[in-house]
């Protein structure tokens, strides 16, 4: 295959996602999973062969273009894919991962309502988001960008009749559209200053426009950020993220881990020739990575549900890679973007397993002593967890490491950076160490039942070995696209020593903390340890501002003006106007002396006027 | 003559259609749809011939026959790629609207008939006069069957509704017809020549402060149409009263009489007062964005809350039309077609609910999904694009409208985007209480059949093709809106 079949890519889940929606819910299990995971298998196949192709001829960017979108007054955007290191990248991990998690899927989902249903919002998902990643310009990269945030919203609220998950799914796509807004708003900035949409014109316009430092490429950089930060969760805009947890664990690991959430890494990296023009939109970058991947792995720590505890893990990870960003890092963020697909699925997918073995308890205080019943989960919810705790020879430690040397050598506040991340790196692995041994150590509570098929194992399998390996090699081709060629920090010395030693210390500490339970239950029992535990269970009381500023009174306001005060104007001015006839048609009375004696009154009024006058 | 005959063919076809139900009862709507089938293969057919050339401008059609000489009256009738566009909307939604209410009417089946052909007649009228006089005649013939359509046919508060409805579209009907006067005896004072004729009255030197207000009632009357904050309380209840067919009308097609207005009179006749209120205007339609789409949000009522988030999309009609520069200007031509498309389907969704329910209140519905899963499949389609998800014609309308007007005034357009949150709220509510969630027990609760399904897919798909492809449709508009942008240079 050669590289025109670059639109295939996309084409396939598209055509599945059609197809499966067409039968309207009538298909059988079997050839729905056949099309569900076999549309997005040959979507990474053909993505392999394009990859292949594109080595070939050299490395060079490939462009395809289908046909013109829009072309009105010199708008003229074009639905056209692009092709680099960088989008390969990510269609690897689209494709790849997207492929294990939907071949998991159609075991877990198995036996379920809506079945078919749910593998075409999934197709539709990868579609939109290889969209996303292959877009040459911004309104197509934004046609992904908010369908991803459609299918999110689908399958959270997949199972639509808890009232509860419709609430989440609308949620999630309120807040990020808030962030999607702003991002709207950059494209109208970028389109009236540059002329165009086109990622690489605005590269070349940019840098020939404007100046370092330039405001108006901080605004635009800035506008593309609020997008970001709401796509990928990063605070402000992440409160949605935890609730997505309401849908079915697949969901979690393909949208809520993997892909979607790493859109707004990626968009910054694509978007990367305004972030180097404009260093305090960069800072912010780096900024707000750093205040989430804290506050994310704080919260982390005393979450009751796995899923949360995995969605706070998310979040914080993806700080990192936002903090990479900010500190200049870029392929290191989009290093950790990968192993990150790999090791963030592979802990929802074991997730899964044991919440379904546990006939969906999703509590790790009801769960408990599993290892022994769930011998392939427990492997990989430790590999998956040694990979997040950026344990040496995992894959997520070469990324995490890149990250944090990096982060050091970025000017005079680079050690903030690195002491911040480190710490959150130590909780990481307190709270990698919590929930293994909170669900697989110690007595178990629930029977387990049901065994994962073949289907469901593979996924596991090879995705525990990616997380294992899947660094080894680093991450060349991205090299060729972002500014730093890919160049990762010295490794060497006292410091990387210190970042290297800080997971190990990490696991060693929650294990001794975790495995005495008396020790952080005690903790925990003190007055302070209580409210410290509510607070970070509550994600640090986020929802509740936001609830009393904006949701509240919102609604109040729309419920005091559900009739609308400008229509009582104009049912003012009838109720008037009919006072006004009633007024007047009382004085008919058909009385010839109530006639009389009004017409007498009236010639004596004008001639008291004449005379007056 | 073609224009000519359509709208006789229609008025024509009403008359027939009430004949037909006396005759054999069922009849009226098979005659309706024949009508309207037979008028869109028409239409068809002018898009393939060959253009006319004349007044400076492309035609498909033009056509002049002499009415009232004295007063320098005509029937004058015409056809450009703007007036093609709206004639089509409306046969497609006339038949939309006529497949909606098949068994919805159970009384004087051939009268209702009657005035649905001849409202679309009126509307067809609308969209192709171009002599004021005709232009305002068909004004008024829109309104008067459509009066009936509600009083007659509607829900139970339908008195009150058509009354409003009347009332406003009549004094403002009033204040156009003024402004009409006003702006012929101008050209006749100027000219000697007294004229109704569009082309001699595009010619008239106007003293500014006149012609500022002779605007301002052009302007008033359609703003009252489109509907724009604070002329937009009679639409809720036109809308939640009328009988589905109406309400597919209404919000799909007369709507965009007072947008079709805007650019056709007020911006070509008026162009250096129209630009004087370009920031008013424009400040009015972000008002209607987030006033319109709030109201909705606040609505418990099904077809209540779609009509408040009809004002909410009109107002990115205004917005782009008083942005008037290319882009926003297709944009508004773009969510006047996307606008009727989904509000169409969704007033047919509604009617289906309330003919099932017998309610139309949020709070007693719930879980529907679970009996009709095709309606609530559309339903979420329908609502995802009226809250303007890209692939789909609204958002390329809606976007297009915030990209041209972010060009004019950056403050304007950052708060009409924040109309878009608010419509991914009010809009995923609206799923939500009706077919997601708990289930509400109901009897029986029939899915979308084959009719139904006829006509929603094609709504649908159309969405999709206008998203994807939209640039037939810009085609079609592009000479009216480059030369709409062109008259922009001449102002302050």
């Amino acid at each position: 295959m050669n590289l025109e079949a670059l639109w295939l890519i996309p084409a396939a889940p598209l055509a599945g996602s059609i197809v499966l929606l067409a039968a309207q819910g009538r298909m059988p299990q079997l050839p729905a999973a056949l099309i569900g995971a076999g549309s997005v298998g040959l979507s990474a196949f053909v993505a392999l062969s394009v990859a292949l192709a594109w080595g070939d001829a050299g490395h060079a960017p490939y462009a395809q273009t289908l046909w013109t979108w829009i072309d009105v007054g010199g708008f003229t955007p074009r639905i056209t894919l692009y092709l680099d290191g960088l989008s390969l990248v990510m269609v690897g991990v689209i494709t790849g991962v997207g492929f294990l998690i939907h071949l998991y899927a159609t075991g877990y989902m198995a036996g379920e309502e809506g079945y078919c249903r749910f593998f075409a919002y999934m197709n539709l998902f990868v579609f939109a988001m290889l969209m996303l990643v292959l877009g040459d310009n911004l309104l197509v990269l934004y046609l992904g960008w908010e369908g991803v945030g459609l299918c999110s919203y689908l399958l959270i609220g997949f199972f639509h009749l808890e009232d509860a998950n419709g609430y989440a799914a609308r949620k999630a796509f309120v807040v990020t559209r808030i962030g999607d807004v702003a991002m709207a708003l950059g494209l109208f900035l970028l389109y009236r200053e540059l002329g165009t949409l086109e990622i690489g014109a605005i590269a070349d316009g940019a840098r020939a426009a404007w100046g370092n430092g330039s405001p108006m490429c901080t605004l635009a950089a800035l506008l593309l950020l609020g997008g970001a930060v709401g796509k990928s969760a990063q605070i402000p805009l992440q409160t949605w993220l935890p609730d997505a947890m309401a849908g079915p664990t697949p969901v979690s690991a393909l949208i809520h881990a993997a892909t979607m959430v790493t859109a707004g890494v990626y968009l910054v990296a694509r978007m990367h020739a305004l972030y180097v023009l404009a260093p305090t939109a960069q800072l912010a970058v780096a900024v707000v990575g750093a205040a989430t991947l804290f506050v994310a792995a704080l919260a982390a720590l005393t979450q009751r549900d796995i899923k949360r505890i995995l969605a706070y893990s998310t979040m914080s990870q993806i700080g990192y890679m936002f903090m990479a960003l900010g500190v200049g890092a870029w392929s290191a963020a989009i290093f950790h973007l990968m192993t990150h697909a790999f090791f963030k699925a592979l802990l929802f997918l074991a997730a899964g397993s044991v919440i379904s073995a546990l006939h969906h308890e999703q509590n790790i205080y009801r769960m408990g002593g599993l290892w022994r019943r769930l011998p392939i989960p427990f492997a990989c919810m430790v590999i998956g967890s040694a990979a997040l705790s950026a344990l040496p020879l995992t894959s997520g430690f070469y990324s995490k490491d890149e990250i944090l040397l990096a982060s050091f050598a970025f000017g005079a506040t680079g050690p903030w950076f690195w002491a911040i991340g480190s710490a959150a790196a130590l909780l990481t692995a307190l709270y990698s160490m919590r929930m293994i041994v909170v669900v697989f150590f110690g007595a178990q509570h629930h029977e387990t039942s049901g065994h994962d098929g073949l289907n469901m194992t593979i996924p596991l399998v090879v995705l525990a070995l990616l997380a294992i390996g899947g660094g080894w090699f680093g991450l060349t081709p991205v090299a060729a696209v972002l500014p730093d060629g890919g160049a990762g920090a010295e490794h060497g010395g006292v410091l990387a020593l210190v970042t290297m030693a800080i997971p190990v210390l990490g696991v060693v500490a929650g294990w001794l903390l975790f495995t005495r339970r008396s020790s952080w239950a005690h903790l925990m029992q003190t007055p302070l340890g209580e409210g410290t535990r509510r607070l970070l269970s509550a994600g640090l009381g986020f929802d509740a501002i936001y609830d009393a500023l904006f949701v509240r009174p919102f609604v109040a306001l729309a419920r005091l003006n559900r009739n609308d005060v400008i229509d009582g104007v104009y049912v003012g001015i009838a109720a008037l106007s009919r006072s006004l006839h009633r007024a007047a048609s009382a004085t008919q009375t058909g009385h010839l002396r109530w006639y009389a004696v009004n017409m007498a009154l009236g010639v004596a009024l004008m001639l008291l006027l004449a005379i007056g006058g | 003559m073609i224009v000519f005959w359509l709208i006789i063919g229609l008025l024509a076809g009403g008359v027939v259609a009430w004949g037909a139900e006396r005759l054999r009862e069922g009849a009226a709507r098979w005659v309706s749809l024949a009508v309207l089938a037979v008028a869109l293969l028409v239409l068809n057919k002018i898009w393939a011939t060959p253009e006319i050339s004349a007044h400076g401008a492309q035609w498909y059609a033009l056509e002049r026959m002499s009415w009232i000489p004295r007063f320098g009256i005509s029937v004058q009738l015409a056809l450009d790629g703007l007036s093609l566009v709206m004639v089509a909307l409306t046969l497609v939604l006339g038949l939309v609207a006529v497949v909606a209410s098949w068994t919805e009417t159970a009384r004087r089946r051939g009268f209702f008939q009657f005035n649905l052909l001849w409202t679309l007649a009126g509307v067809v009228g609308v969209f192709t006069a171009l002599d004021l006089f005709l232009f305002f005649f068909f004004w008024e013939v829109m309104l008067v069957p459509m009066y009936f359509l509600i009083a007659i046919w509607g829900h139970e508060a339908r008195a009150y509704a058509a009354m409003k409805f009347f009332l406003f579209t009549q004094i403002s009907g009033l204040v156009m017809l003024l402004s009409i006067l006003g702006l012929v005896y101008a050209h006749y004072d100027a000219s000697g020549v007294l004229t109704f004729d569009y082309f001699a009255l595009l010619q008239t030197q106007l003293d500014p402060r006149f012609g500022f207000w002779l605007m301002l009632g052009f302007f008033i009357a359609f703003l009252v149409k489109l509907p724009g904050v604070p002329f937009h309380t009679w639409l809720p209840d036109a809308h939640t009263q009328a009988p589905t067919a109406g309400s597919v009308i209404l919000a799909g097609i007369l709507l965009k009489t007072g947008a079709y207005g805007l650019l056709r009179f007020v911006l070509p006749l008026f162009p250096e007062a129209s630009l004087e209120f370009r920031f008013p205007a424009m400040l009015l339609g972000v008002i209607s964005v987030i006033y319109g789409g709030y109201l909705a949000y606040a609505q418990t009522d099904f077809k209540r809350l779609v009509a408040y988030s009809s004002i909410a999309h009109m107002g990115f009609v205004l917005l782009g039309v008083y942005a008037w520069n290319a882009i926003a200007l297709q944009g508004a031509v773009m969510q006047m077609v996307a606008h009727g498309f989904s509000t169409a389907a969704l007033f047919m969704v509604a009617g289906a609910v309330q003919e099932r329910l017998h309610t139309r209140e949020l709070s007693k519905m719930g879980g529907l999904w679970t009996y009709a899963p095709r309606m609530g499949a559309l339903t979420l389609f329908f609502a995802i694009a009226s809250l303007g998800m890209p692939g789909l014609g609204n958002f390329v309308g809606e976007f297009m409208v915030l990209l041209g007007a972010f060009e004019v005034h950056v403050p304007l357009t950052i708060a009409a985007g924040i109309g878009l949150v608010i419509a991914a709220v009010y809009s995923l509510w609206l799923v939500q209480r009706s077919f997601q969630g708990r289930i509400t027990t109901v009897a029986a609760f029939r899915d979308f059949g084959g009719r139904e399904l006829a006509v929603q897919i094609p709504l649908a798909l159309g969405l999709v093709w206008l998203g994807l492809n939209p640039q037939r449709l810009f085609a079609l508009s592009a000479p009216v809106v480059d030369r709409l942008a062109a008259l922009a240079g001449v102002g302050p």
